[in-house]
């Protein structure tokens, strides 16, 4: 089947589901308010609030909440066929990820702009926070770990793509500097960073480089641990200088290289007709991991991703101009997400082989699968891109670089905000050392998630990524689990049918913790002593949430019977004057 | 075309915007994750664009049109810039500039031009030159 009938059918199918089921949810379940005054209106300082045209917060909110992890999950989960990896996305993004992305914005609007975690505590209960807090600690020790091992991966497979990911470093830094020191255009400046980037790869192919020699000499199986280890290294430096000096420029350079790509994956597409060669559905081999449950895990951000509730709630929130704006930027953030996933799925299954055989070649059991993702992704963007005239080889290093410059940026962040959680941790517990000391701080954020990511008993074929990478996938979808709690809650006790929120909810926890359980006895047959600790962990937090979300449901539905229930009064002394002056246009507000 | 005017301040937010929003993302005050001190020069544009935010709103009618963009999102800013510079007739180099000067880290655009960019001056001045913009030289505060 052509890709683009896919692209099409799937661009079909996000146009109803925002025409439609986004319109019920804003009609039914969120009861958007024109007239509503938003804090961006009633806190209106021109720094932290300020009412924005919905246009420019969806700008500001999909570049926001974009990444590399709707690349990798769809990478690995087209294992099991396009056909289950392609419905799960669609079907997530238009039932869960909407839903979840739109509501985390509506309950923060409707809650002063409060971010997910001091929602969490206040819809729900103080517990909730420091549950919030524990899924955040797990969630970015996997995400490091991860991370390390997919740039590893890519410069083990594409050693030209390595010095132009260090060029990047130098360059960014230059371009932060001038930017900031000369406050001039920060858009030129970029786009030469980006076309000098790119300009670089002919000279990453001239100069290749490889650590063969070094792991052979140390005696290191697999080359990619070498790359681990100096990628911790790099991120113990980096996580320790100033925002503004590397991470903060590399934003402008980031922002482009995301339209870039997508840019090339759907004109390649478009252009080439490239065909699906991967079958639609995977007789996979025995002993595999089966799609009920793990596809589901596997595939988190860009079918539903929890993370996201911290870019609505915490920024996009304090803009929003009109409560109804929040279903253009909530609904349609997260269908731009589901976009970038659908874009791996076909470069992963159209792309990346050119008959069934080769294909099958690429996934032919899980380890293999898994271990190879990120760069069959690589190849099929590369094809794509091969389509609209720009050299094979050339175009495998630019994807390469796309990846590996959004794995890098993630990894800076997670071990960046690990440290500052492990010294929250050290304040609680009253460690002092902890709190105070960052070099140990940035120790343990850094050498906890080395050690998992250098984890053996996977072979070559990195059997361990695969599984640190369903890991991660439990605790992103534990995290947005616990958001739809939070607004399965609001909605119950604001009088409305929570179900559309429910159903996402109850189907997450039933798969997170049905995976736990399966990998748990898997961990343990095999002897897994470092994994089956983890696993069993983040199950008992899989539980503690889902017990926190049933009591609070079950509160929220007795005050409903009660008729003590009705949240939705937020907001309902607001001062008429102020509304007007907010909504010329929306007439009296609803009572 | 449309007869309403636009005030657009270009500021940059204190927070990281791209590359890792799924799974890891920092941010400044009031924010759930980060160290405010980490965006202390975003903060500071923050700061001195909200007092000129502050002032055009006291000095502006509510028909004129106000909006803070952040210089990363090249997504809507660029083609807002280009469509509204080409509406003023500009081409080419000129167009290209203004493009250039409405992306800086710090910039006052209205309706399409950049009245000021870079080191702002005070907002007392900037009110002057977005009056002046929109209603003719004859009409400043001062």
């Amino acid at each position: 089947m052509p890709a683009i009938v896919i692209a099409a059918a799937v661009a079909s199918a996000f146009f109803l589901g925002y025409r439609f089921y986004s319109s019920y949810l804003a009609r039914k379940v969120y009861v958007l308010d024109a007239s509503f005054v938003t804090p961006a209106h009633t806190m209106e300082d021109g720094v932290d609030y300020v009412p924005t045209n919905k246009h420019v917060l969806f700008g500001h909110h999909f570049t926001s909440i974009a990444g590399a992890a709707p690349i990798v999950g769809p990478a690995i989960g087209v294992f099991w066929g396009w056909g289950p990896a392609l419905a799960w996305v669609v079907l997530g993004t238009i039932f869960a990820a909407g839903v979840h992305d739109f509501g985390a914005l509506v309950v923060s609007v409707r809650h002063r702009a409060q971010n997910i975690g001091s929602l969490a505590s206040t819809v729900i209960n103080r517990r909730a926070r420091t549950l919030f807090l524990v899924l955040i600690f797990f969630l970015l020790t996997l995400v490091n770990a991860v991370f390390a091992v997919v740039i590893g991966n890519l410069f083990v497979a594409n050693p030209a793509a390595v010095l132009p990911i260090l060029l990047e470093i130098p360059l960014a830094i230059f371009i932060g500097q001038y930017i900031y020191r000369t406050k001039s255009s920060a858009l030129l400046p970029s786009i030469v960073g980006v076309l000098a980037l790119y300009a670089t790869i002919p000279l990453g192919q001239q100069f290749p480089i490889e650590l063969t020699g070094i792991a052979d000499a140390l005696g290191v199986d697999q080359v990619r641990n070498i790359w681990v280890v100096l990628l911790f290294v790099y991120t113990f430096f980096a996580a320790r200088i100033p925002v503004w000096v590397l991470l903060q420029p590399r934003d402008y350079i980031n922002s482009h290289q995301l339209f870039i790509a997508l840019g090339v994956i759907f004109a390649g597409i478009a252009v080439g007709m490239s065909t699906l060669v991967a079958p639609a559905v995977n007789d996979v081999p025995d002993g595999s991991p089966s799609f009920f449950p793990f596809l589901f895990i596997t595939i988190a951000c860009g079918a539903i991703s929890g993370f996201h509730s911290l870019v609505s709630s915490g920024t996009t929130s304090k803009q929003l101009d009109k409560e109804t704006d929040a279903r253009y930027v909530g609904y349609m953030g997260a269908v731009g997400e589901g976009s970038l996933a659908v874009g791996a799925i076909l470069a992963c299954t159209a792309g990346v082989a050119a008959s069934r055989a080769d294909w099958d070649a690429l996934y032919v059991d899980f380890p293999t699968a898994s271990g190879g993702a990120v760069g069959n992704f690589v190849n099929g963007v590369a094809a794509f891109a091969n389509n609209i005239g720009i050299p094979f080889d050339f175009a495998v290093i630019f994807a390469a670089i796309v990846v590996i410059s959004f794995a890098a940026t993630t990894m800076d962040t997670g071990v960046r905000l690990q440290r500052y959680v492990i010294q929250e941790i050290g304040v609680i517990t009253g460690i002092k050392p902890l709190a105070r000391n960052l070099t140990l701080a940035t120790t343990i954020a850094v050498v906890v998630p080395l050690a998992m990511a250098l984890l053996p008993g996977g072979g070559e074929a990195g059997y361990t990524f695969g599984v640190l990478w369903q890991l991660f996938g439990t605790t992103n979808q534990l995290t947005a689990g616990l958001a739809l709690a939070v607004i399965a809650v609001w909605v119950t006790k604001s009088g409305r049918n929570p179900i559309a929120v429910l159903v996402p909810l109850v189907f997450l926890l039933m798969m997170t913790t049905w995976a736990l359980i399966l990998n748990l006895r898997n961990f343990v047959a095999q002897e897994q002593w470092v994994l089956a600790p983890l696993d069993l962990i983040i199950f008992v937090i899989a539980l503690w949430l889902i017990v926190e979300a049933a009591l609070a449901l079950r509160t929220a539905f007795a005050a409903r019977r009660d008729g003590t229930a009705g949240v939705s009064t937020e907001g309902a002394d607001q001062d008429p004057a102020a509304v007007r002056d907010a909504n010329p246009d929306s007439g009296q507000r609803r009572t | 075309m449309s007869l309403e005017h636009h005030v657009l301040l270009v500021r940059p937010w204190d927070q990281q915007m791209s590359g890792s929003g799924c799974c890891g993302r920092l941010g400044g005050i009031g924010n759930e994750l980060g160290n405010e001190e980490d965006f202390a020069p975003q903060r500071r544009d923050m700061e001195s664009m909200g007092v000129v935010y502050r002032a055009l709103r006291a000095a502006l009618s509510t028909d004129v049109k106000m909006s803070v963009v952040d210089p990363r999102n090249t997504v809507w800013l660029v083609p807002w810039l280009l469509r509204k510079g080409w509406a003023r007739g500009l081409r080419g180099r000129a167009l290209l500039r203004e493009v250039g000067r409405g992306t800086s880290t710090t910039a006052v655009v209205v309706d399409g031009r950049t009245v000021a960019w870079g080191q702002l001056p005070s907002s007392a001045e900037v009110v002057d030159l977005v009056l002046a913009e929109l209603y003719g030289p004859h009409c400043r505060t001062g």
